[in-house]
């Protein structure tokens, strides 16, 4: 049983990594960056370039991936997304004409393909990125058999997310996003530069999802194409755990890694991600806010 | 009179029909069966207008409604197909049946495969056409009835609808004895119009096509300009407002939802007539976007503006894929596309052309029009 509920928590915890930036972009934003999952992406992509061109292990790919991603997402926010608050549907729509931009920069080799160039690692083939020494093999936990590289999985999530909290709730700069979050002209108001915040908590969200990035690299192969899917499923993670709530998002990440796992193992692969689908649109029909939501002011 | 001869919109309306009507002239009957695909597409666009422009919905999964119908005539055309007739049985039977069939079992429609029977009443090509409009119709009332009914709105709406294409097209790849899964349905045979076999390459397939075209875009824009459109036009831009002033609007926006389901349905059904296949890549959720970016260049607000946009990028698609070095850059420029026209021209080519011809007109627009960019 024990080990069905790992398995659980290991689906529950790259729910989540995807979902922390969307949290906190569309949470606190407003913004529903379907470009997110290329953010993912990208961040694998640099744990692939650092393997190859500078012999970098996973872990050191991690800051560079948050950096890269986090440039990226200021870039992005100054460049279409400041253009579009307020138009919510528009930023779905924009931030999706990005994502094709980017998957296409990756498959193209940001246009040097044309010119006859290849940059080992790009390209529309898949990549693979070796996982360090220490983290191969199983781990022996309460007599169980664990999968070294998913509890590192599992232990970073955890690090990110807690770290997360740490930034929203304890610092100078997470009580103005949480102000922006509950009224963005009331806290205009108050003197907080709302503009400049927001750049900040993009290139935050994105930075996080960098880092996702890069621990799935670990684990599955790197694609120009393997963040499509991704962003759906943050999203419905954050729809069900309830717009602009931290706790929400890790509870329903939670919840549905959880069901995804037991229903596939009871039943099989399909039936639990069609039960995952299922439980998110029942989620919205009965509590359209979401299972964790405060009262909006 | 005057008015109507000055009206450049209804103008608008007839020289893109004459254009339809006029294209079999150029002779070209390969490219004829792809602009016909491509009208196919149109129809999808003016859908989404319909719900995305007048009513704010907007749907991500409008992709389910174009799969139920195409795969409501291909299950009919592939039990006319030949390939279904010549499996040892007095009734056709399709071949994937077989091939999935369990050792023994009879080669019967109604009980080769589990669930099989569910094929027995498509071999009359009427009742898959019906099918194809019936099936999207009923899913979209009852969707609408449990979204609106909940005053669900806004992105909401979006992933509710975006999470059931996925749902449904999980359950479609599972299905494999019925479905043929991730293959989807193939080697079809001709749909039979009172004794004309529509080959999709023949003229008389590209009339059926726009001539279907033409009755939906007429009658889409006739259903805006009644009470109802404006109705759901005043909900769009406030719900509650529409709702103090006494209107059931769940009851209108489920209309509205209903009809843009039985035209993606009727699109569908048509596709499947042309392009002679069926499979699950019509309910990816790349589809139901990219549906959606067709609308949105071409003007969402109107029916018109985002029928052509859909026709027109897959036009240019289609030329760009000629070239080969264009074919992956072609998706970059339609991303780049896409992200300048959202930002700059957020009413589309359709709202630019209003706006153009507004300003010759030296008529002035409405204050409330501009107002409905920001929702």
């Amino acid at each position: 049983m024990f080990d069905i509920l790992f398995i659980g928590l290991s689906l529950s915890s790259i729910l989540l990594l995807v979902a922390l930036g969307l949290a906190v972009t569309y949470g606190a934003m407003g913004i529903i960056n379907m470009a997110h999952g290329e953010m993912v992406m990208i961040g694998a992509y640099v744990a692939v370039l650092s393997n190859i061109w500078l012999g970098a292990n996973l872990l050191l790919a991690i800051p560079l991936a948050f950096l890269v991603t986090a440039a990226l997402g200021y870039g992005l926010e100054r460049l279409v997304v400041r253009r579009l608050y307020g138009r919510l549907l528009d930023t779905l729509l924009a931030t999706w004409g990005i994502a094709i931009l980017l998957q296409q920069a990756i498959r193209l080799e940001f246009g040097l393909t044309f010119f006859g160039i290849h940059i080992e690692g790009l390209g529309s083939g898949l990549q693979n990125v070796p996982v360090p020494q220490f983290l191969q093999g199983t781990l022996g936990l309460f007599g169980l058999q664990l999968n070294s590289y998913r509890v590192f999985i599992v232990l970073v999530t955890l690090a990110l997310a807690g770290l997360t909290w740490f930034t929203l709730y304890r610092t100078p700069l997470g009580m103005k996003v949480r102000a922006i979050i509950r009224n963005p002209q009331m806290a205009s108001a108050c003197g907080i530069d709302v503009k400049a915040t927001n750049a900040i908590t993009f290139a935050l969200g994105s930075g996080l999802a960098g880092v996702a990035g890069v621990l799935m690299a670990g684990f599955r192969s790197v694609s120009p194409d393997m963040g499509a899917t991704m962003v759906v499923d943050g999203f419905m993670v954050v729809v069900t755990g309830g717009v602009g709530s931290l706790l929400g998002t890790v509870a329903a990440a939670g919840i549905l890694g959880e069901i995804n796992a037991l229903v596939a193992i009871f039943f099989n692969e399909i039936a639990g991600r069609a039960s995952v689908l299922l439980v998110v649109i029942l989620v919205i029909l009965l509590r359209p806010a979401g299972l964790f939501s405060f009262k909006g002011r | 009179m005057t008015s109507l001869l000055t009206n450049y919109r209804i103008w608008a309306y007839l020289v893109f029909f004459a254009i339809l009507l006029a294209l079999p002239l150029t002779g070209d009957d390969f490219w004829l069966n792809r602009v016909a695909k491509y009208l196919c597409f149109g129809m999808l666009g003016a859908a989404i207008a319909l719900t995305w422009g007048y009513a704010g919905v907007l749907n991500l999964g409008q992709g389910l409604f174009f799969g139920l119908g195409a795969y409501a005539m291909a299950m009919s055309l592939k039990l006319a197909s030949y390939t279904s007739l010549q499996q040892g049985s007095d009734q056709p039977v399709p071949d994937f049946m077989l091939w999935n069939a369990q050792p023994g079992a009879s080669t019967d429609l109604c009980c080769i495969t589990p669930g099989s029977w569910l094929w027995i009443p498509f071999q009359s090509q009427w009742f898959g056409v019906a099918m194809a409009i019936i099936a999207p119709v009923i899913v979209a009332t009852l969707l609408g009835k449990l979204i609106f009914g909940q005053r669900i709105s806004g992105v909401f709406v979006s992933i509710i609808t975006l999470a059931l294409v996925l749902l449904a097209r999980l359950l479609l790849v599972d299905a494999q004895p019925v479905t043929n899964g991730f293959n989807g349905l193939t080697d079809l045979g001709y749909f039979n119009l009172f004794g004309t076999e529509l080959d999709p390459y023949a003229v008389t397939t590209y009339y059926v096509i726009t001539i279907a075209l033409i009755v939906v875009l007429t009658l889409a824009r006739l259903l805006v300009a009644t009470r109802a459109g404006t109705v759901l036009q005043a909900t769009r831009d406030s719900q509650t407002r529409a709702l103090y002033l006494g209107y059931d609007v769940p009851a209108y926006q489920t209309f509205f939802f209903a009809v843009s389901a039985a035209i993606s349905g009727l699109a569908g059904m048509l596709y499947v007539v042309v392009a002679e296949f069926a499979s699950p890549s019509f309910l990816d959720l790349t589809f139901s976007v990219t549906m959606v970016v067709w609308a949105a260049v071409g003007g969402r607000g109107s029916i018109l503006g985002a029928c052509i946009g859909a026709i027109l990028i897959n036009v240019l698609e289609a030329r760009a894929s000629e070239t080969e070095a264009l074919v992956e850059a072609w998706k970059a420029i339609v991303g780049l596309v896409f992200v300048l026209v959202v930002i700059w021209l957020p009413q589309g080519l359709g709202g630019f052309a209003h706006d153009m011809m507004r300003r010759l007109t030296g008529r002035r627009r409405p204050e409330a029009l501009k107002q409905e960019v920001r929702q």
